[in-house]
């Protein structure tokens, strides 16, 4: 589903952030990525959910290669990868549901057709009541279940969660973990990034580890 | 009874919890003056300077749009009254007395094709237009006046003018045909200089008009980025994003620029009130002929088609440089 094959990236001259990084995510696989802060993390994110290009390497996505694809083409690849970015990036200006069924919108959807998903996906989240609230009265935790709902609401077939736990309280983030388990089960592929062991071993997922740009896999 | 009541009521709040926000008064009226449903934000300070911007700069290519067609109306005018018009001085002559000179030059005229009517001042007509200088009474009798004659002639099949005062020169001497045509064609001259000029300063504030309109979106955008990157990001297409962007800007637009209109036409309607009252226009302001408002209507118009078309042409540049 997602190829990483001899991967390196840098950012302008800079150094190489990732090095010779290869792997496979595998339809309905769930996989967590950590390692130290700095170590790539987020910059590996950002190449699967196609915000930048490698500076060398093979990535594969839906079996097509990224480097020859057309810019046109790839809006279609997007909407097929959900993310939970790791500040969020809610619409402060927008209310909850509206957040929320934003990727549905820019497909073209009418309202009509998705209002009752929206709010069933929304209740499901444990954020029925707050629908009409924008962004900035939501606590985190809150904030962090409608990006999680915003990412998953087009049923993607991969989503990429970056330290989707980092702002909530223990117990909180295991209901997300759940919530993360339950999509996988449902066909989801999901790669979560995060610093939080207890999660991973909760979990008992293969786990990608970064360490100064170079990938090992464990389990 | 009261129990399937109360199971049913849940249910429906859930039903009916609104998926925008209850607006009171106020917001409804910031609404229709500053929001735009669309996935952009409703205008915050910057869309609102932006407003004010284009209202100003519509206010005043509105008006040097009306004054150059004022202008350029009156000087037409002025030209059609005058060249309907001749006038024709008998001054004394030796050769004859000047009731005879004058009589002459009514007969020769009337004899004239294309001349439609010709009133001779009376002596007494004369004296009349002195009055103001020399004071009543005062014009004795042995004091040499010419004598005029105004001459109506038809603007469509005018008579060979030249050929006419020369006829007039010869049934009586002393008889001069004028023709205006030195006063007009300086008129006429300095209203056209006026018309360019207002036409000059309409091009100076459209051009202004487009370089701000321009920087303000970029400055809008800008402020907008994180809106346009997450929309990119999460599937958008730049089509999608454009157009959700250009409307933003588009009713931005329209709304300054219909501001801006609504003062210039109450700024002429104020001049031209003044005008009537004060006497005091040699340009009659009032004269903002109902056929010109339609070229009035079309300022915000075009100021919303600018702004559209440079928020357009700037996301998109901006979404290029973007994966």
């Amino acid at each position: 589903m997602i190829r990483f094959e001899n991967v390196g990236m840098r950012y302008g001259m800079g150094p190489e952030i990732l090095r010779d990084v290869s792997f496979h995510l595998a339809p309905g696989s769930l996989h967590f990525l950590t390692g130290p802060s700095g170590a790539g993390k987020t910059s590996l994110l950002k190449l699967m959910f196609l915000a930048s290009r490698p500076s060398r390497g093979l990535i594969t996505m839906f079996g097509r290669d990224i480097a020859t694809l057309p810019r046109a083409e790839l809006p279609d690849l997007r909407r097929r990868v959900g993310v939970v970015f790791q500040e969020f990036r809610l619409l402060d200006h927008l209310t909850t549901y509206e957040n929320v069924a934003l990727p549905l919108k820019i497909q073209g959807k009418a309202e009509e057709s998705y209002r009752a998903d929206v709010k069933e996906l929304l209740a499901w989240v444990g954020l029925g009541e707050r629908m009409m609230a924008k962004p900035p009265t939501l606590s985190g935790g809150e904030k962090q279940r409608a990006a999680i709902a915003r990412a998953v609401v087009a049923q993607p077939d991969v989503l990429l969660a970056d330290e989707p736990t980092g702002n909530v309280d223990p117990d909180m983030g295991k209901r997300l973990l759940r919530l993360f388990i339950e999509l996988n089960r449902l066909g989801t592929s999901v790669l979560i990034a995060t610093h939080d062991h207890a999660l991973v071993e909760a979990a008992g997922a293969p786990e990608l580890m970064l360490n100064s740009g170079r990938l090992t896999i464990r389990g | 009874m009261a129990e399937p009541r109360a199971k049913i009521r849940p249910a429906a709040r859930e039903k009916d919890v609104p998926l925008h926000e209850p607006r009171s008064f106020g917001g409804r009226l910031k609404a229709i003056m500053v929001e735009t449903r669309s996935v952009m934000p409703a205008a915050d300070g910057a869309g609102l300077s932006l407003i004010l911007v284009i209202a100003a700069m519509c206010f005043l290519a509105s008006l040097s749009l009306g004054a150059a067609l004022t202008v350029g109306r009156t000087s037409a005018d002025w030209a059609r009254d005058l060249s309907g018009a001749l006038t024709v001085e008998v001054k004394p002559s030796d050769a004859m007395p000047q009731d005879a000179q004058v009589e002459a030059v009514m007969k020769l005229l009337t004899e004239t094709q294309g001349v439609l009517g010709a009133d001779a001042l009376s002596k007494a007509d004369t004296e009349a237009l002195l009055e103001p200088w020399l004071g009543k009474g005062n014009v004795t009798e042995d004091l040499p006046l010419p004598r005029l004659v105004d001459v109506r002639i038809n603007p469509n099949a005018p008579p060979d003018v030249e050929a006419l005062a020369q006829r007039l020169a010869e049934v009586a001497p002393g008889a001069i045909l004028d023709t205006h045509r030195q006063w007009q064609t300086e008129l006429v001259r300095a209203a056209r200089s006026a018309q360019w000029l207002a036409y000059a300063v309409l091009a100076v504030v459209a051009a202004t008009t487009i370089a701000i309109v321009t920087f303000a979106t970029r400055s809008g955008l800008s402020a907008n980025r994180e809106v346009v990157e997450v929309l990119h990001m999460i599937g958008a297409r730049d089509k999608f994003i454009a157009s959700e962007v250009q409307r933003h800007f588009l009713h931005l637009g329209l709304r300054g620029g219909i501001i801006g209109l609504a003062l210039s036409v109450a700024t002429f309607i104020g001049l031209a009130w003044y005008g009537k009252s004060a006497n005091s226009f040699l340009v009659p302001v009032s004269s903002l002929r109902i056929e010109f408002y339609p070229a009035l209507a079309a300022v915000p118009i075009v100021a919303a088609l600018v702004a559209m078309i440079t928020a357009r042409i700037t996301v998109l540049r901006t979404l290029h440089r973007l994966l």
